[in-house]
């Protein structure tokens, strides 16, 4: 099996939301640390999630499923997730796959915040 | 432990016995051990071969017939996963040290102080569960593999598995998965006499629940491909159906196109795959699409159909993610540069040797860093329009 590639997922409290600002690349190596990540802050009863992605080099498809999960689960609680800071590549993973149109998706983490 | 752990005691004094049962009644009373006992190592070998299930032997070193140490050294020859204790006069640290060299998991001394050997019975009881645990986890871990062999099978079987020869066109397809089972797939197959569908996909995530996922989106879509004409239309029907309850947001993002082998009209329609590329008298540009999204994410979303037109000559590469995200030591990617200047310099080569080519590209890019995402392309050139 593939080596497990580095990520992790710092987050802070911002405007009562949880910013989650996944570090590193997300591939299927590694992408039980993101949902661990998520799973934690929605079993605190979190429903505010921002993702910063800035600090985010790489994102496959299992972790795109993580993201489209959060979401989807949130909004059955009636919360919300975001997305921003995302870079140039992983925006056009999110444009290829349509994601950009399923996810909120924002400028800057204010952007992002601002619509919570 | 639910069934009495069976021990054999090996000794050559009577008294023993007795006193054996003596001091381990309770623990018999209550099912928790089973004893046995034997004379010599000879009787004792007779014991085991009788029972099998024997996992712990005590034994004294001097016996008449067949001595202790003769006996570990018989029972590391038999492939029974039997644990020894020997039991022997104190200070006779010769025989000891042979017996543990031996294989012995731990001694007693004579005389015997059965509060320590209470203690070293159920020291070494715990050691053989240990072990037994270990062993059936082993055991059901190569079961495992053996199932992921045969679904690695399965799952290659439901490939095309010879591509099909005409001298209208040539096509070739590559897939090589990160792990056992993969979560791409291809397919080429006949729409009618003159038309070719061609398929190129990729599910989120890998391993089993991708696998089980690819299956059904391929045999979804072969069902639409015999009811809809419009690939557009034939997407839409497969993401109506893996939308439904589908709590684990598996998605597949998949190209599907209708080659018309008369005119070389190509209707596809691209559910958020990555453009394939259509190489055309040494150029390589993206096969445009329409705005669409991978399915299983959106249940209402409508699709749209796409159309260009293969000359005679002109080529079409299809592939998915792992090949342009293959990175090397230095987490570079392959990228999609590297591809097209690839397919721009070998533009005129053999179907099969360009994408022998690709392949071997990336993996030389690659440089031994293992692949962490599955690997397949397609690529199909026109020979010649088929008379209508």
């Amino acid at each position: 099996m593939a080596n497990q590639s580095s990520l992790t997922v710092p987050s802070t409290e911002q405007d009562d939301a949880v910013v989650l600002c996944p570090n590193g690349r997300v591939d299927g190596t590694n992408v039980t640390i993101l949902q661990g990540a998520v799973r934690e802050r929605l079993e605190a009863g979190q429903t505010r999630l921002v993702f910063d992605m800035v600090d985010l080099n790489y994102i496959s498809s299992a972790g795109l499923r993580v993201l489209l999960m959060a979401a989807r689960d949130l909004q059955a609680q009636g919360g919300k997730a975001v997305f921003c800071n995302l870079s140039e590549q992983i925006r056009q993973v999110f444009e290829i796959t349509g994601f950009d149109k399923i996810l909120a998706v924002h400028g800057n983490r204010e952007d992002a915040l601002a619509t919570l | 432990m639910s069934t009495p752990a069976k021990i054999l005691v090996v000794d050559d004094e009577e008294d023993l016995e007795l006193l054996m049962r003596q001091r381990f009644r309770r623990q018999v009373r209550r099912g928790e051990y089973e004893l046995h006992f034997a004379r010599n190592g000879r009787e004792a070998l007779d014991v085991l071969a009788e029972m099998p299930e024997i996992r712990l032997v005590l034994s004294d070193i001097n016996m008449p017939v067949m001595d202790g140490l003769t006996l570990l050294s018989q029972l590391e020859e038999i492939e029974a996963n039997i644990s020894a204790v020997v039991v022997s006069a104190y200070g006779d640290m010769a025989n000891i040290r042979t017996a543990m060299n031996r294989g012995a998991f731990d001694f007693v001394t004579k005389p015997i102080d059965f509060n320590d050997l209470q203690v070293t019975v159920e020291k070494t009881l715990r050691h053989i569960q240990v072990l037994e645990d270990a062993l059936a986890s082993r055991d059901r871990l190569v079961a495992l593999r053996q199932e992921l062999v045969v679904a690695s099978q399965v799952q290659t079987s439901v490939l095309p598995a010879a591509l099909p020869v005409t001298e209208h066109f040539d096509v070739q397809a590559e897939m090589i998965p990160a792990r056992e089972i993969g979560g791409d797939f291809y397919d080429f197959f006949s729409v009618d006499e003159y038309r070719m569908g061609l398929v190129i996909a990729d599910v989120s995530d890998k391993g089993i629940p991708a696998a089980l996922f690819t299956m059904v989106s391929r045999a979804l879509l072969k069902a639409a491909a015999r009811n809809h004409e419009s690939p557009s239309a034939c997407l839409y029907e497969v993401n109506q159906l893996v939308s439904q309850d589908n709590d684990a947001c598996m998605f597949v993002t998949l190209f599907y196109a209708v080659l018309d082998l008369r005119d070389g009209r190509l209707r596809y329609c691209n559910g958020g795959h990555n453009p394939p590329r259509l190489i055309c008298q040494g150029e390589v540009q993206e096969v445009p699409s329409s705005d669409d999204i991978a399915l299983g994410i959106f249940m209402e979303h409508e699709f749209h159909d796409n159309e260009l037109v293969l000359g005679v000559g002109d080529a079409l590469f299809l592939y998915t993610d792992g090949i342009t995200e293959a990175c090397n030591a230095s987490e570079e990617e392959f990228g999609e540069g590297r591809l097209d200047e690839l397919l721009a310099r070998r533009a005129d080569a053999d179907i099969p040797d360009l994408i022998a080519e690709v392949v071997g590209a990336v993996e030389e890019f690659a440089g031994g860093v293992a692949q962490f995402d599955d690997m397949t392309c397609l690529a199909l050139r026109m020979n010649s329009n088929k008379p209508a």
